[in-house]
C-alpha cells in the first residue's frame, strides 16, 4: 500500500530537522528504529555482540549520510536505515571472511534479547519459536532469510522491501512465497526427525 | 504446519529486542559522537521554522494543494452562507444573499416546498427592511432615496408573500388531480360545482389563488380532465394518492370548505395590518406582525 500522506509529511519534517543537525531528531529516529534494525542485523549475522556494534555503526552512517548527501526526495528514513544496514552487513561479511554458517548463538551463550512485557507462557512460546528459527534460518539462502526477516519479523510492507532491495513488488512477492515454502519444508523435515 | 502457523511463529519474534541497558548506553555513545560532528540542540523557534518550511514545501505538492483548496472552498462556502444570511438590505452583500436564495428556490423541486421557501425568504426580507428603516441612523433625510426604494421593496415582498400563500392554499387541491391525471400542474383546471348545480364551472388555477369566492364551494373539489373516467378516480383516490398534508387539507375541504383558505385570508389580513403599521412608520410592530405570518405558515 502507498505510504500514508501524513507519514510522508512527518518523514520529510524529521529529515529536514536532521539535515539541520538536530540532536533531538536523531534521538527520535534512534528510539523508533533501533529495536528493528538490531533484530534485522541479529537474525542476519547470528551474533549478539556483533549485532550491537553493527547497529551503532548503522546509525552513525545514517547520520553522516544525511549530512553529506542531498536527500531531497528520501523515500523513508526506515528504508534508508535498512539500505545502510544491508551494505554494512556486506562489509562485515567481507571483513570476517565468511557468511553465517552456524546457528544463531549457542546454548552456552544464550541470547539476551528479551521482551520484559511478556507473560511466562508467552515467553515459553517465544523461546520455542526462537529456538526453531535459530536452527533453521542459517540453512536458508541469504536472500530468503533477508526477506523473511523484513516481512514476517519486522513487518515491512512489500513496497518498502522493494524500495530497500531495488526490486519490483512482483518479484518480491514471488521470492517471498518461495522463501516461506523453503522454510516450511525445513520445519516439516525437522518435525519428522 | 500451515503457512499461517509458520507466519504466526515468525511474527511472535518481532517482540524481541536488544537489552535496555545496552540501548541507553548506546544512545549516549552515539549522541556524543554526533555532537563531535556538529549536532546541536536546536531552539524551539528554529524547529518551528524548519517544520513550517517543510510544510510549505509539502503544500506546494499538487495533491496537498488540491486538498487544501477543497477544504478552503468548503469552509468558505459554509462561512459565506452564514455571512450572507446576516446581510441586511443596506449591505453590499444583500444582492448575493438574494441570489443565493433564488438559487435555493429554483433548485427545490417540490412546488409546495418552493412556495414555503419563497414565503419564508420574502417575509425575512420584509422584516429586515423594517428593521433597517427602524434604525434612526439610517432613516435620515440624506438617505431618502434609499428609504424610498426600501419602502417599495417592502411592498413587493409583502405581495410576494401573499401570492405564495395563495398558491400554498391552492396547491393541495390542485396537486392530486394533476398527479392522477398526468397533466401539467400549471395547466390544471379546477372544476367546482356551483350551488345550484348548473353544470360545471371552469376556473383556472390562478383564479383560485386570487378568488376568495372559491371558499363558497360546498361540494368536493373535482378535477376536470379530458378523460371522464379519470375524474371519478381522482375523487375516490384523492385521499390515497396524495401526501398527508394534502389529504388533511382535502378532508378539511370536504367537511369545512372554508378551512383550506382560512389561513391564507388570515395571513392576508395580518399582512395588510403589517403594511399599515409600516406606512405609519411603526416598524417594530410591523416586524412582529410579519413574524405572526411565519407562525401561521409553519
Amino acid at each position: 500500500m502507498a505510504l500514508n500522506p501524513i507519514k510522508k509529511f512527518k518523514n520529510k519534517q524529521i529529515l529536514s530537522r536532521l539535515k539541520n543537525r538536530d540532536k533531538q531528531a536523531f534521538i527520535k529516529i534512534y528510539d523508533e528504529n533501533v529495536a528493528e534494525i538490531h533484530r534485522f542485523v541479529y537474525f542476519k549475522i547470528g551474533k549478539r555482540e556483533e549485532a550491537n556494534d553493527l547497529t551503532s555503526i548503522i546509525f552513525l552512517k545514517t547520520w553522516n549520510y544525511i549530512q553529506n548527501k542531498t536527500l531531497e526526495d528520501a523515500k523513508t528514513l526506515r528504508s534508508l536505515l535498512y539500505k545502510i544496514a544491508r551494505t554494512s552487513i556486506i562489509d562485515y561479511y567481507r571483513e570476517t571472511g565468511n557468511k553465517i554458517t552456524v546457528s544463531l548463538d549457542n546454548e552456552e551463550r544464550p541470547i539476551d534479547v528479551i521482551d520484559e512485557a511478556q507473560s511466562p507462557s508467552e515467553r515459553l512460546d517465544q523461546e520455542a519459536n526462537l529456538s526453531l528459527i535459530k536452527k533453521l534460518m542459517p540453512k536458508l539462502k541469504e536472500e530468503y532469510r533477508e526477506l523473511i526477516i523484513m516481512k514476517f519479523i519486522n513487518d515491512l510492507s512489500i513496497e518498502e522491501i522493494a524500495d530497500i532491495s531495488g526490486k519490483s513488488n512482483g518479484s518480491i512477492r514471488v521470492t517471498l512465497h518461495r522463501a516461506l515454502s523453503a522454510l516450511k519444508e525445513l520445519v516439516e523435515k525437522e518435525g519428522k526427525l | 504446519m500451515t503457512d499461517q502457523e509458520l507466519i504466526a511463529k515468525l511474527n511472535s519474534l518481532k517482540k524481541l529486542g536488544p537489552d535496555k541497558n545496552w540501548l541507553e548506553s548506546n544512545r549516549a555513545l552515539l549522541l556524543s559522537q554526533i555532537s563531535n560532528s556538529g549536532a546541536v540542540d536546536l531552539p524551539a523557534w528554529k524547529i518551528f521554522l524548519i517544520d513550517f518550511s517543510s510544510s510549505m514545501k509539502a503544500i506546494s505538492q499538487p495533491a496537498y494543494a488540491l486538498g487544501i483548496f477543497v477544504m478552503l472552498l468548503l469552509s468558505g462556502s459554509l462561512f459565506s452562507q452564514q455571512i450572507l444570511a446576516k446581510a441586511k438590505p443596506n449591505d453590499s452583500l444583500y444582492i448575493a444573499r438574494v441570489i443565493s436564495e433564488k438559487v435555493k428556490i429554483n433548485t427545490t423541486f417540490n412546488p409546495e416546498e418552493r412556495d414555503k421557501l419563497a414565503v419564508q425568504f420574502a417575509s425575512e426580507h420584509a422584516q429586515d427592511i423594517s428593521a433597517v428603516l427602524a434604525d434612526p441612523a439610517f432613516n435620515t433625510e440624506a438617505n431618502k432615496d434609499q428609504v424610498a426604494k426600501l419602502n417599495d421593496s417592502f411592498k413587493q415582498e409583502v405581495n410576494t408573500v401573499k401570492n405564495h400563500i395563495g398558491r400554498l392554499a391552492a396547491a393541495p387541491k390542485a396537486a392530486p388531480a394533476s398527479a392522477v391525471a398526468g397533466t401539467n400542474t400549471d395547466d390544471v383546471m379546477i372544476a367546482e360545482n356551483s350551488k345550484d348545480e348548473q353544470g360545471i364551472k371552469l376556473m383556472e388555477k390562478s383564479d383560485i389563488a386570487l378568488a376568495p369566492d372559491v371558499k363558497e364551494a360546498t361540494g368536493t373539489v373535482k378535477s376536470l380532465v379530458e378523460k371522464a373516467s379519470v375524474k371519478d378516480e381522482a375523487t375516490s383516490t384523492d385521499k390515497t394518492t396524495v401526501d398527508e398534508g394534502a389529504t388533511t387539507s382535502l378532508e378539511k375541504a370536504s367537511s369545512t370548505p372554508d378551512a383550506a383558505v382560512n389561513n391564507p385570508s388570515a395571513a392576508d389580513k395580518i399582512l395588510d395590518e403589517a403594511t399599515q403599521l409600516f406606512n405609519q412608520k411603526d416598524y417594530t410592530k410591523a416586524v412582529d406582525k410579519l413574524k405572526e405570518v411565519d407562525e401561521i405558515i409553519k
